[in-house]
């Protein structure tokens, strides 16, 4: 399997960005972040102790309907909650999260949104670390269908989508707790936790440090993973932009 | 925020000051434009277009669909332009500016109003269905003359787009995959381009494609539409001081060189982009192996 590629700060107007294409649905997003930033008025006044995260998704050759929407509040509601709002600087001010859809096939009217959110979710992801976002945790996602025999079929592409019978999008904190569960389509609870399980191993991080403080090395290399690769991005990017440190040493 | 940061007295006293003396901030020629280049994405009449730090994404797409009834051997053609947050901080997500209803007004003028695609060619069956060809633009970096880099990408994305082929088979019109028959590029007439002018000083310094800064210190704008055979398509001062009518002789003169340039330097891009895909297309079909 080829993993996603990334790379970060590719814009020059906002604060961060990250570019991320996803091999199997073939999506190429761009996602902005403008933080912290001031808003309108009167849209703070529902939490003025916290920072508002505004999400918009902008569909490559479309114009933003229903689904665009939909897809928003749920990237909404899970970024609401890794962001620390009540961060110095942060309250009654606006994190603008803006992700264009720059390549790839369109998400037809009334297809399902699943398929690409995934790919805006760690977009997102990555352009929050890019605008240096104080955030409290990272995250992972993926995207799994159960075909009509009730397999489980992962790295979907768009036709694969189609045809399966259930599509769920978890994603998992860098803590290996379930974020968020998205599922579309029939299926049994039993089913469900098998793709859970599954979708886990996928998304977990194979570094995180075992309960004694060590490093357990997973036998797969670290950026065929999400959660390695998130890592990996960011670390490549640190690595070019502090290159005059480093090599100075 | 929902204001682009004006410009210090002391920034716009210097941007003028140097004008006076015909130095520019970044050392081009008044008749200069940044330097501009172009890629092309996976699929066709995907654009991505870099004129100096303003960069944007056109897609061009097609769909069948149902003609208007008033005109119905047209086929429908549009062009979708919506700053967001991406392009420059100012600018609100889901709410239009400005600058977003005159860019798209010089656009649908320069290229839809021109007739630069023949629409009459995206008519599949009278009345019944025909093409609607949309062009989308994504302002990923804001850094002055939008306009420009805009008509600039989409013309260059209509060029290379190619859509379905389809055909009128007893009343049923057929679309066939673009892995059945090979796709039909679109019927493009001329290719108009628009060249935006700032001036300067009482009309005194007149500039080609101003930088972010240059913009908001200018005192006002001349837009000039034109094509290759030097027919002005579209002529506009929408505010701002005067301009000596002269000057409005002398610098369509220099946009039609400018347009010369910039479609001979659009071409040749195009040129290579598409022999490097009939190249990797022909390969793929004479390949004599068989996958194992």
């Amino acid at each position: 399997m080829v993993g996603p590629t990334a790379s970060l700060s590719n814009l020059s107007r906002s604060d961060g960005s990250a570019s991320y294409k996803c091999p199997a649905t073939g999506y190429d997003v761009l996602g902005a972040v403008n933080a912290p930033i001031e808003l309108p008025a009167r849209r703070d006044a529902l939490k003025p102790e916290e920072a508002t995260v505004e999400v918009f998704v902008k569909p490559g050759n479309t114009t933003a309907g229903v689904g665009e929407r939909h897809v928003e509040g749920i990237l909404r509601n899970v970024l609401s909650k890794v962001v620390l709002g009540r961060e110095r600087g942060f309250p009654r001010r606006g994190v603008v999260i803006t992700l264009g859809i720059v390549g790839g096939e369109t998400v037809d009217r009334g297809d399902s949104y699943l398929t690409i959110l995934p790919a805006l979710l760690h977009t997102s992801l990555l352009a929050l670390l890019s605008a240096a976002v104080p955030l409290s945790m990272t995250f992972s996602a993926t995207l799994m269908g159960v075909d009509k025999s009730g397999a489980i079929i992962t790295d979907l592409s768009a036709a694969d989508a189609k045809a399966a019978a259930s599509l769920h999008v978890l994603a998992f904190t860098s803590k290996n707790h379930l974020l968020l569960n998205e599922s579309e389509g029939r299926f049994d609870f039993d089913t469900w936790e098998q793709v859970r399980e599954r979708a886990l191993s996928i998304c977990q991080d194979m570094t995180t440090p075992g309960p004694d403080g060590d490093v357990t090395m997973g036998e797969e290399a670290d950026g065929s993973r999400p959660e390695g690769f998130v890592r990996e991005t960011v670390e490549d990017r640190l690595y070019k932009d502090y290159s005059w440190k480093i090599d100075s040493i | 925020m929902s204001k682009e940061a004006p410009l210090s007295n002391a920034e716009r006293d210097f941007i003028l000051e140097a004008l006076r003396e015909d130095v520019r901030l970044d050392g081009r020629n008044p008749d200069q434009f940044r330097p501009l280049s172009v890629s092309f994405g996976d699929e066709y009449g995907h654009v991505k277009l870099q004129l100096g730090k303003t960069s944007l994404v056109v897609r061009i797409s097609a769909e069948v669909t149902k003609p208007r009834d008033d005109r119905p051997f047209d086929g429908l053609f549009q062009i979708n332009l919506e700053l967001s947050a991406m392009g420059s901080p100012a600018w609100e997500n889901g709410r239009s500016n400005d600058l977003e209803a005159y860019v798209t007004h010089v656009l649908d003028s320069v290229v839809r109003r021109s007739n630069a695609l023949d629409t009459e060619s995206l008519c599949i069956l009278k009345g019944v269905s025909c093409w609607s060809i949309r062009a989308d633009v994504h302002v990923l970096d804001y850094d002055g003359n939008l306009t420009d880099a805009a008509c600039i990408a989409i013309m260059t994305g209509l060029q290379h787009f190619r859509r379905p082929d389809a055909v009128v088979r007893d009343g049923q019109v057929i679309v066939y995959g673009v892995e059945e028959r090979v796709p039909v590029a679109l019927n493009i007439t001329h290719k108009p381009l628009s060249i935006t002018f700032n001036s300067y000083n009482e009309g005194k310094s007149i500039i080609l494609d101003a930088t972010r800064k240059e913009e908001q210190a200018s005192e006002g704008e001349l837009v000039i539409g034109i094509n290759n055979g030097g027919d002005v398509c579209f002529l506009s001062k929408f505010s701002g001081a005067p301009v000596d009518p002269m000057e409005m002789v002398t610098k369509s003169t220099v946009a039609l060189e400018k347009v010369k340039e910039i479609n001979a330097q659009m071409e040749k891009a195009m040129q290579t982009d598409l022999a490097k895909r009939a190249k990797v297309g022909m390969a793929d079909l004479s390949r004599a192996e068989n996958d194992r």
